[in-house]
């Protein structure tokens, strides 16, 4: 697990979104793509490829990729 | 308030150990009928059946989802005038992440738990003649929402094997009907409400025309539909939704 790996993921997510703008640092929420079904599918993301519990309210404490990372980390790490 | 009658009824609500299926049992009670409880956790439905109004209740635990304790579950029950399932459960996933156990599961919940019970209620005779079958459906099986693939598949089946069942069984006097909630405040909203975000679960509480639902709600149809008072209604689906449908 990687948070450039993470990155893909999360990017692979997106459809018009060029690929370049997704960093650690990208604000997803600011993204012209990013939608509710984004969230929903990010939601699915991480239950599906960690295996973690990750609800709307944890997206919603996030700005940046890395805080999601951060989540994952966390919750993986003392799982 | 307009109060249902169900005196000298014997009927058995699944799913009673929480949620709208506690209420409905609590409700149901309360209009005279002889209850038998059922759901997988014996000690919430030990909590429903302290809850009960006075009567000769019963408590019968089981996994809906293996035959075998289905049939053991029918075995036990006494003749039946009415069945009352509520038993299900809720995950979203969206289609492009919906993993073929989770499909599985809420269809095994939702669909094939009633089709065995149900199976064997007849192939057992324990359905009396006249009797009233009830199935608690969803929304969702008529108003598609992003993540509900397989909840509303599920509930779609649901409907459809109800319609079937009415047809089977109409030569015995036999009814068999769903309620189909929109949301109700129950343990699958608070769910919901961690699934999605407070503030856009508000977001759709806020757009119901009347209001958003109750478990009391619920259990006032069902007792309509398990009474004598619908007895011209079988292969129906009420839709029970505050007016949001109309939106």
């Amino acid at each position: 697990m990687s948070i450039e790996l993470f990155i893909s993921q999360f990017a692979e997510q997106f459809d018009e979104t060029d690929p370049t703008e997704f960093t650690p640092h990208t604000e997803f929420k600011r993204l012209n793509e990013w939608s509710s079904m984004h969230a929903l599918l990010i939601i699915a993301l991480i239950d599906a490829e960690y295996n973690i519990p990750f609800t709307g309210e944890d997206l919603q404490t996030c700005t940046t990729i890395a805080d999601i990372y951060q989540i994952i980390s966390r919750r993986m790490g003392s799982g | 308030m307009f109060q249902q009658n169900l005196q000298n009824k014997t009927i058995l609500v699944t799913g009673a150990s929480s949620g709208i299926g506690r209420e409905c049992a609590i409700v149901l009670s309360g209009m005279g009928a002889e209850l038998v409880i059922s759901g997988k956790n014996e000690e919430r439905l030990q909590q429903t059946l302290q809850s009960l109004s006075l009567g000769n209740h019963r408590l019968l635990a089981a996994n809906l989802t293996q035959p075998d304790a289905v049939a053991e579950l029918v075995n036990k029950l006494p003749p039946l005038n009415g069945l009352l399932h509520c038993a299900g459960i809720w995950k979203p996933q969206p289609i492009k992440f919906l993993q073929p156990q989770t499909a599985r599961l809420i269809m095994e919940v939702n669909y094939m738990a009633a089709v065995m019970l149900v199976s064997q209620l007849l192939q057992q005779k324990k359905m009396l003649s006249g009797a009233s079958v009830v199935f608690v459906s969803s929304i969702a099986a008529h108003q598609p929402y992003k993540g509900g693939a397989a909840y509303a598949a599920s509930k779609a089946a649901l409907e459809a094997f109800a319609k079937t069942l009415a047809l089977e069984t109409a030569h015995a006097g036999m009814r068999s009907n769903c309620i189909a909630p929109a949301m109700v405040q129950s343990p699958i909203l608070i769910q919901a409400q961690t699934t999605v975000t407070e503030a856009a679960m508000q977001h759709h509480l806020n757009q119901y025309p009347l209001r958003p639902g109750v478990p009391n709600d619920v259990a006032q149809a069902a007792a309509f539909l398990l009474s004598d008072a619908s007895s011209w209604i079988t292969g129906a689906t009420l839709h029970l939704n505050g007016g949001i449908a109309l939106l």
